[in-house]
């Protein structure tokens, strides 16, 4: 066998070694929210409102509905 | 369309969202990198470290990069090293050998001979050709890309895959040539 022809074949091995299921449904989104909170933080931060008719400014809306849910959450009498 | 470095370049001047198509067009390479390494669980869990490291580590990026994805293999490596670290308590001093990863690769390896043979091959080889090797063969990273993510010169990651390559050549030979040979 040529090195070029054992060089292929291993690779080919290789990249069939490699291969791995794709990213069960959710798990893109759940990582990325991670990443929005950092924007989002940041946008604050700079007294942004995010950028007109973007996405990032539904994200933002979205993170301020959110805290807004938990303090309405909080003055929800308990059981 | 925009390039990666374009994007980035504009999320640190006022508008920090537009990383977030960078992470789109990647997300699917970089949970298989960390999946491909540690397994999938483990790649769910630390995905979004990933995207939170490299937001934070974007004022660093060179804009005429067009293509973020070996920076980002870069900061996955150090999310992955940070992890086993953490789970092996070794303490931040370790060793690269400490931290090396590929036991558990072989776990979820084929059982095929031949696969279990070369899977061998590349267990035993040092953990830098290792990483070079895996780079350019799993992420189709080009050499100068797998140096950008090892943050080595380009020479060192040609130097490093032709040593891998030259290791695995025995292995690649045809099994009947090798009996043939024994008579």
């Amino acid at each position: 066998m040529t090195d070029e022809r054992a060089d292929a074949e291993g690779a080919g091995l290789l990249r069939a070694l490699g291969q791995v299921a794709p990213p069960a449904p959710g798990v893109l989104e759940a990582a990325r929210e991670a990443l929005w909170s950092a924007v989002a933080e940041e946008m604050l931060s700079a007294g942004q409102t995010g950028p007109a008719g973007g996405a990032g400014r539904a994200r933002a809306a979205g993170t301020d509905r959110s805290r807004d849910g938990t303090e309405r959450r909080r003055t929800e009498p308990g059981p | 369309m925009d390039t990666d470095g374009a994007l980035i370049e504009r999320s640190v001047r006022g508008r920090p969202d537009a990383f977030v198509e960078v992470v789109r067009r990647h997300e699917v390479a970089v949970h298989g990198f960390l999946a491909r390494r540690a397994g999938g669980q483990a790649a769910d869990d630390l995905l979004g470290e990933v995207w939170v490291r490299a937001f934070a580590a974007r004022g660093g990026y060179d804009p005429g990069h067009a293509d973020a994805r070996p920076w980002l293999y870069g900061i996955a490596r150090n999310v992955l090293r940070a992890c086993w670290r953490a789970r092996r308590d070794t303490g931040p001093a370790a060793a690269e050998e400490a931290v090396d990863p590929w036991d558990d690769v072989v776990d979820r390896l084929d059982s095929a001979a031949r696969a279990r043979l070369l899977a061998a091959a590349v267990a035993a080889l040092p953990a830098a050709e290792r990483e070079a090797l895996l780079l350019v063969a799993w992420e189709q990273l080009t050499p100068a890309e797998a140096a950008a993510a090892l943050g080595v010169p380009q020479g060192t990651v040609r130097s490093r895959l032709h040593r891998a390559r030259s290791a695995l050549r025995p292995v690649l030979a045809p099994i009947p040539e090798s009996a043939e040979e024994k008579k």
